[in-house]
């Protein structure tokens, strides 16, 4: 038996390393998130609700959340919630809605922006986080600016007034257009050996030298964004990117909060639930043992 | 007489209640050796009760309208009182229940649980295997979330591969020519009404097959050769206590590793419930990804290696039905691998192995790397089973003991 789960694991980890040798699509800049435990969560997620009510509200509504279920985990009293952070609503009981019109919206931004209840659950907080820090600067786009975690997004950069305005750093810029650049011969050399045009042994030496370029800018671009020197601040904002990026954290913090309300509570029952299937269980050996002490 | 002993005398006088509990529990005789793998029966029988018993609770908060399930299934979780953990008992039961299930199989591979006299023991497992992946893919469909939509999406029009017939089943079985309201609603009651109802039936007659030939044991031979003056077999015990007391403690190891996920992980990291099921189901936006959860994935795998569609269905349904054909497959002189050839434990090995790969595959995008791997599992899942006849007769076995080893 023993030889056979040790045979079995070890073609098994053999064969799956060759499998895996290939990874997915990953953004830019990709940084860690602060995490925070217990009051100093709390406050967090308290000032998140104060940048959403602000900031995002006007167009994505959370409308699965009520204000004071909202308000209870929060432990922001209720008429301090009415009167500070309820603007489309009076009535504490009320689905944190907005009211926004579907149609006009579409018009407006090309798809409606989406309620964000679950946002935290189908993006994971890290994303979220820097997906609020990768807005830049880019004249091609309608309202002026791109995201480098989501590319060609259809909203405008709603906290710019907090953050003020980032470009790319000309390095970043020189790198994403070489590669940009690699990215293009690869696929015509390896079109034109798939057509059999042209010398094969120099397109193979091209394809390799575009793969190793691409290799190396990527090592480099992800040095830059590690290093804080990926975007730099063209325009000042109300907030340094220290104070915007503790913004952020606490923004993400209450999305989370609202994509599962109860997660902070499960996880403490959960302890005394463990505890007590342990001790249960522990009971139930004991038995088990004094029944089969005569079973030889 | 006690009154409670009066009481029973009455009952017994008009319904076998005793003679049941005699014979199912309190003198159903079980080989006393049963080690670790003989806790998954139990289990899965706990899995069956949470699944129901959840299942109820969540049906009395849910709208099984495409309008209203996405809505309803977060009002469950926010302002149902205990909403959440009714929403994640039952689905990280569904892995629960198929995580025990795939292990109470491999056991039966394992001891030979499956030859004769356990043929039809067999049989009713696989029909409740193949029903509860009919639940599971329909209760996939409840929540309503991106993923539940395209991945029903994707597996219906497998059946109009099929030729001839295929297009007009796959709206037969929609109701509709695009995954919609009126498929909810259909996939509802047969996830809440049809499919348990059957499941059920098939328990019952799973245990009362089980009970006419008795249990098998992890040294595959028969304990009621060897009994004593009573006819009790000497090597057995009644099942009730010894094995009552036993499955309770599995009961608390699994409870403790099954909490430890619904507290802690329900999302297991996405395999349980997939990030793009939290989005509500949208016709124009299709999932970067789409995969099956995980317990689909190695028969998903099977289709995907066959080159063409069609084919890949039938692959696909014959992975399963070749399992039926199990009990006259294997043809080895002795049940239990203990006392097997060498080279049965190593072909078993390898299809352990081929399956952990084809269920991994079955959950990444394809590139021609995995195709080729996913390709040479499926081969040998199908000769291990179609070559088996042959194979299982090769090399020397250990000569079996006459009583059990305890």
């Amino acid at each position: 038996m023993k030889k056979l789960i040790k045979i079995s694991l070890l073609t098994l980890a053999s064969i799956s390393l060759s499998v895996l040798a290939s990874g997915g699509g990953s953004y830019l800049p990709n940084d860690e998130m602060p995490t925070y435990t217990s009051h100093r969560l709390t406050t967090s997620m308290q000032n998140g609700m104060q940048v959403y009510m602000n900031n995002c509200m006007g167009c994505h509504s959370l409308e699965f959340q009520r204000y004071n279920r909202t308000a209870k985990d929060l432990v922001i009293p209720e008429d301090l919630m009415i009167s500070n952070l309820m603007f489309s609503s009076d009535k504490i009981g009320d689905l944190m809605t907005n009211n926004m019109p579907t149609a006009s919206a579409e018009k407006w931004f090309g798809t409606a922006p989406p309620d964000l209840s679950l946002i935290a659950r189908s993006r994971k907080p890290q994303w979220l986080y820097n997906y609020f820090r990768g807005f830049y600067q880019d004249d091609s786009r309608p309202y002026g600016v791109n995201n480098s975690v989501f590319k060609d997004v259809g909203m405008p950069h709603a906290l710019e007034s907090l953050q003020g305005i980032q470009a790319k750093t000309d390095e970043v810029k020189n790198l994403e257009n070489e590669k940009e650049y690699a990215l293009g011969d690869l696929a015509s050399a390896q079109e034109k050996l798939k057509n059999e045009e042209g010398d094969s042994s120099e397109l193979n030496a091209l394809i390799s030298k575009s793969e190793a370029l691409i290799h190396e800018n990527d090592e480099k671009l992800m040095e830059l964004s590690e290093s804080g020197n990926y975007f730099t601040l063209v325009k000042q904002g109300q907030l340094s990117p220290a104070e915007f990026d503790s913004a952020m954290t606490d923004l993400v913090n209450f999305l989370d909060y609202i994509g599962e309300p109860i997660k902070r509570e499960r996880k403490s029952m959960g302890v005394y639930v463990l505890l007590f299937i342990l001790f249960f269980t522990a009971v139930a050996y004991f038995l088990k043992k004094e029944y089969w002490k005569d079973i030889h | 007489m006690g009154k409670m002993t009066q009481f029973m005398q009455w009952i017994d006088d008009r319904f076998p209640a005793t003679k049941v509990w005699n014979e199912h529990l309190a003198q159903y005789y079980a080989p006393k050796n049963f080690n670790f793998w003989y806790f998954f029966g139990s289990l899965a029988m706990l899995m069956l009760v949470n699944q129901i018993l959840t299942g109820i609770w969540l049906t009395m908060n849910y709208t099984p309208t495409g309008e209203g399930a996405y809505a309803s299934v977060e009002f469950i979780m926010r302002d149902v009182e205990w909403g959440w953990l009714l929403r994640y008992m039952h689905g990280v039961g569904a892995s629960g229940f198929f995580v025990v299930v795939y292990l109470h199989m491999f056991r039966g591979l394992l001891y030979g649980s499956f030859r004769k006299p356990r043929e039809l023991v067999w049989i009713f497992g696989m029909i409740i295997f193949v029903i509860l992946m009919a639940e599971g893919f329909m209760g996939y469909l409840l929540p309503w979330g991106n993923m539940s939509y395209w991945g029903a999406q994707v597996i219906i029009n497998l059946f109009s591969a099929i030729p001839v017939v295929g297009e007009d089943l796959a709206v037969w079985i929609r109701g509709d020519f695009i995954i919609s309201g009126a498929t909810l609603n259909r996939f509802f009651a047969l996830h809440v009404v049809a499919l348990p109802m059957a499941l059920l039936l098939m328990v019952f007659l799973h245990i009362v097959a089980l009970h006419k030939v008795g249990s098998n044991n992890p040294d595959g031979i028969d304990i009621k050769k060897v009994k004593d003056e009573n006819g009790i077999p000497l090597d057995g015990i009644p099942f009730h206590p010894y094995y009552t007391v036993k499955d309770i403690v599995g009961v608390g190891v699994f409870l403790f590793i099954f909490c430890g996920i619904i507290f802690f992980s329900p999302e297991m990291g996405g395999y349980f419930f997939e990030a793009p099921n939290f989005t509500p189901a949208d016709p124009l936006k299709t999932p970067e990804h789409i995969a099956p959860v995980w317990y689909f994935t190695p028969y998903y795998s099977i289709l995907k290696a066959v080159p063409n569609q069609g084919l890949g269905v039938v692959a696909m349904g014959l992975s399963l039905v070749i399992l039926f054909f199990l009990p006259w497959l294997d043809r080895s002189p002795v049940l239990s691998i203990r006392y097997k050839s060498p080279i049965f434990k190593v072909a078993l090995a390898l299809f352990v192995v081929c399956f952990f790969i084809l269920g991994y595959l079955g959950m990444l995008a394809p590139n021609e790397m995995r195709t080729l791997v996913a390709r040479i599992c499926t081969v040998y899942y199908f000769a291990f089973f179609l070559l088996m006849p042959w194979w299982s007769q090769w090399g020397t076995t250990k000569p079996v003991p006459e009583r059990v080893t305890h």
